[in-house]
């Protein structure tokens, strides 16, 4: 493997059926939003070249259908990951009481290497609908967040397109450091890598 | 008694003259002969049995081959304190002086051979013959990385537990782990059953002689049956009643009482003895009871042995009443990290997608044609004029038989008086595989019979008795939902099921003009649709998914379903009829559905097996990238290709697909034409997986469903001539034979 490659950094976007995640994707990918986007069935990816400090890098981004009933075909493509989303509708309860075991069941699944460190980013969609529909508020959301290890937190709409660039701004951001310290950590194969990544170690969020 | 079995020592030969073993008189002079040169002293190989593997990595690409196999060394003492004459065949040695080992193929050297032949000795008890092989490294070491190392041997008498896990349904390797009584596991060693000659005798032998293919678990015959069977000639194995897959060899009193009598938790902690003993019984946790409902035996068992082992670990590591083995057995990090990796499940679809590709490995070893046949018969003129000429054959369709079938040409196949079909239902069938029906109302009577709503056989009179009663029943289905209040405002269950069909249907074909509008008013505002409005025609699909779902409850609504049911909603434009046309549909679907995704992994082995047969190397090119799993035709399978062409191509393939005139599998050809129909553009430019699977749903709305349609009947026009020569080649089998190639 040649060591001056394109970063290419996997990112898997997870949650409950229907609570927006084919068309955050879209959103931040073509910039377009649809009201007749489908069901996600079996799984998909979408690439997005973008610019992380300068530097290059490829994003694939990995849609999986929500519901339970797949919930294990999506297990296959968790490795390798460089950082995980996990969306909830902020007008659904439920789909935010899952956000945790779609975390575990990540972590167990993809197991990295240090799942403390593991970047996770929570999205909370769907903010355009009228204000009476919201069931979990940003507090709330926040508390789990922080909870959690702090988590960044964003709150988006895919149908408006608000916070969606910045969200997957610090997702790019965050796997590309999670991508650099696997690198560092991992690949005793390869010295030419340990050298090269020597400088860039330390807490890069 | 004892609380705990002390092993034997081993201790050096006291006697140099004195024969080694205990043998029968005419190989005593062979074997003297043999031991007293200087290559030093051998040992005697009782049974042995090859193609056992370790699995260093996930990948089977470093799988190891070797040979289990049981020694026989000088026992420790000669005095003979037993009953037993030292010099008589028949003399059982102690357990000591025998000796479980694995050995990598490719450190046996010479020996191989003799490991080979004693792995081919028939019958039940070791050979007549000696075998004398070198002996096996006197010092084990697990985990280390040279292959010569991962070679162990321990004394039986050193055993405390072997952790079973048959295969499963055969897709699956059996697994053996040994434990000693020193609390050391060794690497797991799986039994490739299929590569394995002797299993594979053994087990053709059990069906032909006892007819009773099944063994020691009462499952289906497997290698690590053979090793029990070994062990059990020499030493006490029992069988832990706490933990099916864990065995005790010669276990004392104390790990009698632990493990086999009765629960272990029971006697340690007293307390979650329920739970844990229960294993298999009703207070199960969810998630293990999906896994059972499932099917899935292999994970299940191991969540068992896990969740034992673990909740041991946890809670009664420190009982002083633990016996050390075991708080050593559970603390080797062997044990543990098989744990974890099962437990977690954390390959379970890579395991799902490995199975895909190893169950159609092993099967094509077994299966009548085999790739090479294949490749062989092409080669031969006699082969390839066939196919040929068959190929033109399924070309050369009168023109007529490609239109379609429209309302005139379909009623003049029944008689006017009595309403019953004059033309057998093949001939109607064949005209719709190749003509398709037409799209102006013969549709919606058509589709009632391919979908067997209407009985082929029917009269007009039974049809309308049929169709009355069919309503009334579909009215009584919505009923039990529609006027259960107490369900429709409580039921968290049925709310949740309610939501998501909700918002599968407002996902749903919404740029076909029946479904499109949203300028009626929702009727409930506490839907999520309640400011965007609906249309009476997703209303009614919802509906008639939630009647689906009180139909069939166990499968209730699964994602896809919507996609099955819109065209022909669309099309009969009628509830009741939609309903039963969908229910005869979803018969055929099930098992695309289905919580452990059986259905859609036999489809996807098939498929694995078609491509092996029909295109060798588009084959062995997506081995190389990976994809052998063939998960990127899910999405095509499960809703047959719904999402890859457009609307009025859906109808038509839809009905091709329901009048199951070539083969009630067909989909798999249209698959097998779709990717033939891109294997340069594979072949060149793909290499990964994931380059295969984008490749592939990028081909959504590429595809002109003609050209695959007459691609799929090339195809299996194909098949069919593959699969005759070779048993014509192979002399015509009588009925019953080993016909596996059916669809
Ligand atoms: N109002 C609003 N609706 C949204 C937003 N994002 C998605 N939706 C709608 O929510 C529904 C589900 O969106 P999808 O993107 O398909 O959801 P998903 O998470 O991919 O669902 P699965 O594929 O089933 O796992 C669709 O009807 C979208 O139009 C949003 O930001 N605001
Ligand atoms: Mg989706």
């Amino acid at each position: 493997m040649p060591a001056i490659k394109k970063p290419m950094l996997k990112v898997i976007i997870l949650g409950d059926s229907g609570v927006g995640k084919t068309s955050l994707m879209n959103q931040y990918v073509n910039k377009k939003f649809s009201a007749s986007y489908k069901a996600t069935i079996g799984a998909d990816f979408l690439t997005k070249e973008v610019l992380v400090d300068d530097r290059l890098v490829t994003m694939q981004l990995w849609d999986t259908a929500g519901q339970e009933r797949f919930q294990s075909l999506g297990v296959a493509f968790y490795r390798g990951a460089d950082c995980c989303v996990l969306v909830y509708d902020v007008n659904n309860a439920k789909s935010f009481d899952t956000l945790d075991s779609w975390r575990d069941e990540f972590l167990i699944q993809a197991s990295p290497r240090d799942p403390d460190s593991f970047p996770f980013v929570v999205l909370g969609n769907k903010i355009d609908v009228e204000e009476g529909k919201r069931q979990i508020s940003q507090k709330r959301a926040m508390t789990f967040c922080q909870a959690k290890g702090g988590i960044p937190y964003f709150e988006t709409s895919a149908k408006e397109a608000i916070n969606v660039e910045q969200a997957f701004e610090v997702i790019a951001r965050n796997a590309l450091a999670q991508e650099e310290s696997e690198e560092f950590s991992g690949d005793f194969q390869d010295p030419i890598n340990i050298h090269l990544e020597n400088e860039s170690s330390g807490c890069g969020c | 008694m004892s609380s705990s079995k002390k092993p034997a020592e081993y201790t050096p030969p006291a006697s140099p003259s004195g024969s080694y073993y205990d043998l029968s008189d005419d190989d005593e002079n062979e074997y003297n002969t043999i031991t007293h040169t200087s290559t030093g002293r051998s040992v005697k190989l009782l049974f042995s049995k090859s193609k056992v593997y370790i699995h260093p990595s996930a990948s089977s690409r470093d799988n190891i081959p070797g040979f289990i196999a049981l020694l026989q060394q000088k026992p420790p003492s000669t005095t003979s304190s037993t009953g037993a004459s030292s010099s008589s065949s028949t003399s059982t040695p102690p357990s000591s002086s025998l000796l479980l080992t694995w050995m990598p193929e490719t450190a046996l050297g010479d020996a191989y051979d003799t490991y080979v032949k004693v792995d081919l000795t028939d019958g039940d008890t070791p050979p007549r013959q000696t075998y004398l092989v070198p002996p096996p490294p006197s010092h084990y070491t697990t985990g280390a990385s040279s292959l010569v190392t991962y070679a162990f041997a321990v004394p039986v008498s050193q055993i405390f537990s072997l952790l079973i896990r048959p295969p499963n349904l055969g897709w699956w390797w059996g697994s053996l782990i040994i434990n000693t009584r020193a609390g050391d596991s060794f690497p797991a060693l799986f039994f490739h059953d299929s590569e394995c000659a002797s299993t594979i005798a053994q087990s053709k032998r059990r069906q032909r002689d006892r007819f009773d293919p099944f063994g020691e678990t009462g499952q289906l015959f497997w290698g690590g049956d053979e090793v029990l069977r070994w062990l059990r000639r020499y030493a006490r194995v029992e069988k832990s009643h706490v933990e099916p897959s864990l065995y005790l060899v010669d276990p004392s009193e104390e790990d009698l009482r632990s493990f086999v009598a009765k629960p272990v938790v029971d006697g340690l902690v007293g307390k979650n003895a329920a739970t844990v003993a229960a294993g298999g019984g009703a207070g199960m946790d969810p998630f293990t009871r999906v896994l059972k409902e499932a099917r899935w035996n292999f994970l299940e068992k191991l969540t068992r042995v896990t969740r034992f082992t673990r909740r041991t670990a946890e809670d009664i590591i420190d009982s002083p009443k633990v016996p050390d083995q075991v708080k050593k057995l559970l603390r080797s990090p062997e044990v543990q990290s098989l744990q974890d990796e099962f437990d977690s499940a954390r390959l379970y679809l890579a395991r799902w997608a490995m199975g895909i590709a190893e169950q159609s490995e092993r099967e094509n070893r077994q299966r009548v044609w085999t790739t090479k046949d294949v490749m062989e018969l092409e080669e031969s003129s006699v082969g390839e004029f066939e196919i040929l000429d068959m190929e033109l054959g399924s070309m050369r369709i009168d023109a007529e038989k490609r239109k379609p079938v429209g309302l005139k040409e379909w009623n003049s196949w029944f008689d006017a008086k009595s309403g019953r079909l004059v033309v057998s239902v093949d001939e109607v069938k064949e005209r719709i595989f190749h003509g398709g029906i037409e799209d102006n109302g013969a549709r919606k009577e058509i589709w009632l019979w391919l979908l067997d709503v209407y009985p082929w056989d029917s009269t007009r009179e039974e049809r309308m008795a049929i169709m009355n009663s069919k309503r009334d029943e579909y009215i009584r289905l919505k009923g039990k939902w529609w006027d259960d209040v107490e369900r429709r405002s409580g039921d968290e269950y049925w709310r949740d099921q309610k939501n998501r069909i909700e918002k599968d249907v407002h996902r749903t074909d919404r740029t076909i003009p029946i479904f499109s509008g949203e300028d009626t008013p929702h009727p409930d505002p506490d839907s999520t649709y309640f400011e965007i409005g609906t249309n009476i025609h997703l209303e009614q699909l919802k509906d008639l998914l939630l009647t689906y779902n009180e139909f069939n409850p166990t499968l209730g609504y699964v994602q896809g379903m919507s996609d099955l049911l819109s065209p022909l909603y669309a099309i009969l434009q009628d509830d009741a009829l939609a309903f039963w046309a969908f229910a005869g549909f979803m018969h055929r679907m099930e098992r695309n559905f289905l919580r452990d995704q059986s259905g859609m992994r036999e489809q996807l082995v098939t498929l694995d097996h078609l491509v092996n047969l029909m295109d060798p190397p588009l084959y062995a090119h997506l081995q190389k990238a990976d994809s052998t799993n063939f998960f990127f035709f899910f999405r095509m399978l499960i809703v047959w290709f719904k999402r890859e062409f457009e609307w009025d191509d859906v109808l038509r393939l839809w009905e091709v697909l329901w009048t199951n005139y070539r083969s009630s599998q067909y989909q798999l050809f249209i698959a097998l034409a779709v990717l033939e129909k891109h294997r340069f553009v594979v072949i060149e430019h793909l290499t990964a997986f994931d380059e295969v699977l984008k490749f592939v749903n990028e081909l959504s709305g590429t595809m002109e469903l003609g050209d695959v349609l007459l691609g799929a009947e090339r195809l299996w026009g194909r098949f069919k001539m593959m699969v005759e020569a070779v048993d014509r080649r192979n002399g015509v089998r009588g009925a019953g034979g080993e016909d596996e190639v059916g669809g």
